[in-house]
């Protein structure tokens, strides 16, 4: 049976924002809004949607980076939430992330030796001198650099090394989960596709459990276990990955994976197309924040946002309105 | 039927002197385009894309760029060989082009509509003030854009980034060019409004029947936009043909390893995952490419010919309408 590692319950990122002289709040975005899952021991829960749709607050806000507003993250069955600074601390060790841009995480004036010793000194890892350039080997090795890499600088490598580098400085204090934020977006075609294979041979190796963030859905099915699909703060559907593509529920989800353009012309897609722009967050649509994108809205869409509906209790979604099998 | 030829680039290099030494970002590129077709030129970061089609503007900064060699006939004349003035009229009339980043291309002291009139201010003087500004609505009008009237009076800043897109295909199709250049237009934007974007340029094309360059590094757009294509590899074009060809037959193995290295959504319920094909190493810097193909440290199919003194293999029908630039290419 497989073991639950990462449950957040509710979770909830409210951001003020502050104007006038006196710095009183005029409005708030809700960046997440009451979102629930659990990721297992060893699986990936990819997390997709379109710029702004809070992606990134969310993955913070599991690892507290950004303290979240309310609800709780239950990691290895404890809650980090109500941990205090000194609990946290040797809690991180157990959680890492790794960033969507490899130039701008990577201090320009440390040797990628010094880069990679950093997080073992905060956490007093592997403190021999012998130990540590044997640990420093092993990560090298682990991420399929060589050896003469740890006295170099970011700038004399490729974007595809320099992601290599972050995943191994992630990787060096042995962490159990990686929120991986848009690992791969900034990579060319040809060397995504290598770091995505990294990344799934050392969850295999090590055991890893991902969060695995990207707006890339082919990328995102193909990473992940599970995929949950945000839409302006909010989880609309969550589903295996094949299960989701196969048979996607929430019209957000068939309009966002119609929209890929796929690479083979003698397929011609059906397309949905969407009207009108993502609404702000500042200012959400009443009701279910998609419908007036949504070519299925109708009263009740405007009036509350949906509950929860849970097919065989691995698929779950928020719609009124749902998408019928082969429609 | 015969197809009109708007644009026949031949043997086209472009140098840029840095730091470092000289650079040939472009190294004897040659590219048809037709009336009412799309030509897509695909290739990864720094394969040349911007840079050919800056070219063929003449907007290659100089210094520290220049075109060295080749030519770009424009209806039958060389483009290289025109006036700035004359050049001037070409651009945005005749042939326009929108960038990758529209907040930077767009004026954000100048409402839409005054940008987009300022265009027809240089291109179509003899239309009186009144006009102008009923042209610039119906361009707004024809990118979907909705209430028009009122946009025109908005500033870049108030529109979102797919409207951006938009104003600014408006402002590249003011005065029906004959052929738009559109350099990565929806790389930053999300699929939802890409989806919107691409959906409106095939359907102007249809309508105005211009010739379109689509550059960018996404296949899929590729396969859904285009009718001929360009993959470009360290500066030079190592496989063109038609769509539908190149993706059923890639004979270079660079086209082919850029195709599988794409996931695709048809792997089926629990199936295990197989890894996705990757094309080994990185492209390498312009400064120390190896002598004869440049692809062949990353090639599967690289034999003694392709590392050889012959230099890098030349762009050669393969079979007919398809070309491919390899010593040894696929069967
Ligand atoms: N520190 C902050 N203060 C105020 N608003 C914020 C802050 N950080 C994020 N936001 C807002 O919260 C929303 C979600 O942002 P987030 O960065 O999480 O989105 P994302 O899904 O990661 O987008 P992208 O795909 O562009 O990375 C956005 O509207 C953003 O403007
Ligand atoms: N102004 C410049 N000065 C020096 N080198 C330049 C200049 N402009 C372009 N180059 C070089 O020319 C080469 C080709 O650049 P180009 O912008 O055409 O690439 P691209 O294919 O458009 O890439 P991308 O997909 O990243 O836009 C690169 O190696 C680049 O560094
Ligand atoms: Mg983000
Ligand atoms: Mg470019």
């Amino acid at each position: 049976m497989s073991e639950v590692l990462l449950e957040v319950k509710n979770l909830h990122k409210r951001f003020p924002i502050r104007g006038g002289i006196l710095g009183r709040e005029v409005a708030a975005v809700n960046a997440v809004n009451n979102v629930s899952f659990k990721i297992n021991r060893g699986e990936t829960l990819g997390l997709v949607g379109e710029s702004g749709c809070g992606k990134t607050t969310l993955g913070r806000s599991i690892l507290r980076l950004i303290e979240p507003t309310s609800g709780q993250v239950i990691f290895n069955g404890k809650d980090i939430t109500a941990m205090n600074s000194d609990e946290m601390r040797v809690m991180r060790r157990k959680m890492q992330i790794i960033f969507q841009d490899p130039y701008a995480s990577l201090n320009p004036r440390m040797t990628i030796g010094g880069i990679l010793s950093e997080p073992l000194d905060i956490h007093k890892l592997f403190r021999g001198k012998e130990e540590r350039r044997k640990r420093l080997y092993e990560l090298l090795d682990q991420v399929q650099l060589p050896k003469d890499t740890l006295n170099k600088y970011p700038h004399e490598f490729s974007g595809g090394q320099r992601q290599r580098i972050c995943i191994a400085r992630a990787l060096a204090v042995q962490p159990e989960f990686i929120v991986c934020d848009e690992p791969v977006s900034a990579l060319d075609v040809s060397v995504q596709a290598q770091v995505v294979n990294l990344l799934m041979d050392l969850q295999k190796d090590l055991g890893l459990t991902y969060l695995f963030i990207a707006h890339d859905l082919k990328v995102v099915e193909y990473i992940s276990t599970k995929v949950a699909v945000m839409y302006l703060g909010n989880v609309v559907e969550t589903a295996a990955a094949a299960e989701l593509y196969g048979n996607s529920k929430h019209p957000y989800t068939k309009a966002l994976f119609s929209a890929i353009p796929i690479p083979d012309p003698a397929r011609k897609s059906e397309r949905i197309l969407l009207e009108g722009d993502i609404p702000s967050p500042m200012n959400p649509p009443s009701g279910c924040h998609f419908h007036p994108r949504c070519w299925k809205c109708t009263e009740e869409c405007k009036v509350e946002y949906p509950g929860i509906t849970s097919l065989s209790g691995t698929h779950d979604f928020k719609c009124y309105n749902p998408i019928e099998k082969g429609q | 039927m015969s197809e009109e030829k708007l644009l026949e680039i031949r043997n086209l290099q472009v140098q840029f002197n840095t730091d470092r030494g000289p650079i040939t970002a472009v190294k004897g590129v040659d590219l048809d385009v037709y009336k009412g077709k799309t030509l897509g030129i695909v290739g990864e970061s720094g394969s040349g894309k911007s840079v050919t089609a800056l070219s063929i503007m003449r907007l290659i900064p100089d210094p520290p760029g220049k075109i060295i060699n080749g030519y770009i006939k424009f209806k039958g004349k060389n483009l290289l060989d025109m006036s700035l003035g004359d050049m001037r009229t070409i651009r945005g009339n005749k042939i326009a082009m929108i960038f990758q980043e529209p907040m930077t291309s767009l004026n954000p002291v100048f409402t839409v509509g005054n940008q987009i009139i300022e265009v027809l201010d240089l291109h179509q003087s003899h239309l009186s003030k009144e006009e102008k500004k009923n042209k610039a609505i119906n361009m707004l009008d024809l990118v979907g854009i909705p209430a028009p009237e009122k946009r025109i009076k908005e500033y870049p800043h108030q529109l979102s980034g797919g409207m951006r897109q938009r104003v600014m295909i408006a402002m590249a199709l003011a005065c029906e060019p004959d052929i738009l250049i559109a350099d990565e237009p929806t790389t930053a934007l999300d699929v939802t409004i890409q989806a919107q974007i691409l959906e409106l340029m095939n359907k102007l094309k249809e309508k105005l029947g211009m010739g379109i360059i689509f550059i960018t590094h996404d296949l899929g757009v590729v396969a859904e936009m285009c009718d001929d294509v360009a993959v470009m590899y360290c500066g030079r074009i190592v496989e063109a043909s038609d769509v539908s060809t190149v993706f059923k037959h890639p004979f270079h193995p660079y086209t082919k390893g850029l195709m599988e290295s794409i996931p695709s959504f048809d792997s089926t319920e629990d199936e295990t995952k197989a890894r996705l094909k990757t094309i080994e190493g990185m492209v390498p810097s312009l400064f120390d490419l190896p002598k004869g193909c440049s692809f062949q440290d990353r090639c599967p199919e690289a034999i003694d010919e392709c590392r050889g003194k012959k230099g890098p293999p030349l762009l050669e029908e393969q079979a007919p309408g398809h070309q491919a630039a390899c010593f040894n290419p696929l069967k």
